[in-house]
């Protein structure tokens, strides 16, 4: 096969329908051996009880109208069948099978939790979530997209920026969360401008490239030659030209942001996923995190996916 | 004659010690189709700026239609050799968008909706009118991606034209085409040209004045009533380019057969005043449209 040579469609989803299962099967290979080997565990401690019961059944034997062996015989079987119970329903919740994701992860979030059964886990965290992530984004990309504008058509906006910005953009945002944590305090605003200011810095710059290089300068001569205000060279001229790339730097920020949400959640929320995920991490039951897993991994594909039809639609002559 | 539309007035320029403009003097009158021909790095394309005001002259000035040139406006059109279209308007769109730029303001677009919107029927109808005029009404709906050089470049000039400036520049236009569409594109500004002395004729001011920069001199000859030579050699040695020649071209009309030997003596010319390094004597004998008109 030759380097770089394309493949058929058919053959694509085959491949990446073919990794998915190994996945899945990997998984439940994965999680029924832990399970079993919890069971086997539990079960040990079946035989040396048996034994027990055999000897206490030998003294009966012998001495049938004993009141306390009688009860200690009693007493023998309820435990051996509260063992042969737990050796049933015996999990290990590091690596939760198939079913112990449904029963234990997929039931409990959607079913009322907690004294008044009012709590309903899945949807709780994700309005928390998606109304933080949500409004933080808009007001970053907003913000973003306009500085970025504005430093690519004035030079003198950009050197004032530029040095800035691109020092802040080294900065892991993760490590400036606890700036945040002390300057905004720890309630909803918080999360909004941790998001804000954890995006502007690389998504500003990032436009602001796109908008220098994207548009040669013979574009903008030319639309002075039509007419052109410098208002309408920004808006008609530099902004309908970079758009498409400036969604696809939106949708490489969707990554940054949500690690940032999910570790500040994480360490100050009240509901929410970084939240739900800390409290299961610290029962090291992995039933519900697994699914919330799923759920952020197929809500961020379903935003990207949503970002690159948009832009399909309103950049018809991009192409791909 | 008819009135002059573009001045250069004593232009010279220079990038810190090397000077590379100097005393530049032309007028250009409505009607003409100009070409402007020189050595490659003779400045060609630094008075091409000049004139277009994206880079204002250290020296001297340009006047246009009258007025000052200090930044590209619309009395200056400009055609790219890189057809440098916009890539995410339609042709159709690209011919409008200049109408809608200077006859709108992004203000009026978006408090006054409804006018903007029969207004730009009314563009819209113009704006295929030139595409007909450029041979494209049937690729109105394309991206400039989806097009090939020769349609872009087309587009290019009819987005120019519909502008209706003073005077349009073209910067090396037809350089990165096949033979077959050059011929094409050139037999366009004839039919421009065609269409300058009909106005004549019927005593209005005629529509196209164009500044035409090519390294090609049939097409310099050919498309042109006259001929702008800049080069760096002329007399007395002195450091930036100046115009070494200036002569009328004979006058080709659309039907024409392209009969190139009749081109040879003014190429001859042409190479011996603008082209030689040996032959920097006496170039103002060379310098000669206006008397000759008169």
């Amino acid at each position: 096969m030759l380097v770089g040579q394309p493949i058929p469609l058919s053959q694509r989803i085959l491949l990446g329908a073919t990794c998915i299962l190994l996945l899945i099967g990997a998984y439940t290979i994965w999680s029924e051996t832990l399970s079993y080997r919890k069971r086997e565990e539990v079960a040990k401690k079946l035989p040396p009880l048996e034994s027990e019961l055999q000897t206490i059944e030998a003294q009966l034997a012998s001495n049938p109208n004993d009141d306390d062996l009688v009860q200690a015989r009693q007493n023998l079987q309820d435990r051996i069948s509260r063992v042969e119970r737990d050796v049933l329903v015996a999990k290990d919740r590091r690596v939760p099978t198939w079913k112990t994701l449904y029963t234990d992860g997929l039931l409990r979030v959607t079913e009322g939790q907690g004294l008044k059964k009012n709590e309903y886990w899945l949807w709780d965290d994700t309005k928390a979530t998606a109304s933080r992530l949500i409004s933080g984004m808009l007001a970053g990309v907003v913000l973003s997209l306009g500085l970025g504008i504005l430093m690519g058509a004035y030079s003198p906006i950009e050197a004032f920026f530029l040095p800035t910005l691109s020092f802040l953009a080294k900065i892991p945002p993760t490590a400036m969360l606890v700036v945040f944590f002390i300057l905004v305090g720890v309630g909803e605003d918080m999360y909004v401008t941790m998001i804000v200011f954890g995006m502007l810095p690389t998504l500003a710059i990032a436009v602001f490239q796109s908008a220098k290089k994207d548009v040669p300068e013979s574009l903008i001569y030319k639309a002075y030659t039509l007419g052109g205000s410098d208002a309408e060279l920004i808006w008609n001229v530099i902004f309908k030209q970079i758009l498409p790339r400036m969604i696809d730097a939106v949708r490489l920020q969707l990554g940054p942001a949500m690690v940032l949400l999910v570790a500040a959640e994480w360490m100050v929320a009240g509901e929410g996923f970084g939240y739900r995920l800390r409290l299961f991490y610290q029962r090291t039951d992995m039933s519900v995190p697994y699914l919330y897993l799923m759920i952020l991994g197929v809500a961020g594909l379903t935003m990207d996916y949503m970002l690159i039809f948009f832009r399909r639609y309103l950049c018809p002559w991009f192409g791909e | 004659m008819s009135e002059i539309v573009l001045e250069c007035r004593d232009v010279g320029h220079w990038f810190g010690s090397n000077r590379v403009l100097n005393g530049i003097n032309f007028q250009v009158a409505a009607g003409q189709i100009v070409a402007l021909v020189g050595p490659s790095g003779c400045g060609k394309s630094t008075l091409l700026r000049a004139i277009l005001g994206t880079h204002p002259p250290k020296q001297g000035e340009i006047l246009a239609n009258g007025r000052k040139v200090t930044r590209p406006n619309r009395d200056v059109g400009i055609v790219y050799q890189n057809y440098s279209l916009y890539d995410f308007l339609t042709a159709r769109d690209n011919v409008v968008f200049g109408l809608m730029l200077d006859e709108t303001s992004l203000l009026t677009r978006c408090l006054r909706p409804f006018e903007y919107r029969k207004l730009r029927n009314v563009h819209r109808e113009k704006a295929m009118a030139y595409l007909e005029k450029v041979g494209l009404a049937k690729a109105a709906h394309l991206f400039p991606a989806e097009m090939s050089g020769g349609m872009r470049q087309r587009v290019a000039i009819a987005q120019a034209l519909i502008m209706e400036p003073q005077i349009l520049l073209l910067d090396e236009p037809f350089g990165a085409l096949d033979e077959a569409t050059r011929e094409e594109l050139q037999l366009m500004l004839l039919r421009l040209y065609q269409e300058n002395r009909e106005a004549k004729q019927a005593g209005v001011k005629p529509p196209y004045t164009i500044l035409i920069v090519t390294h090609e001199l049939n097409e310099a000859i050919y498309v042109s009533d006259r001929v702008l030579g800049l080069s760096q050699y002329h007399e007395g040695g002195e450091q930036g380019a100046t115009i070494v020649y200036d002569k009328a071209a004979p006058v080709f009309h659309p039907g024409d057969a392209r009969n190139f030997e009749e081109f040879e003596r003014q190429k001859d010319e042409l190479r011996n005043a603008v082209f030689d390094p040996e032959q920097n004597q006496h170039h103002a004998e060379y310098v000669a449209f206006w008397q000759n008109l008169k």
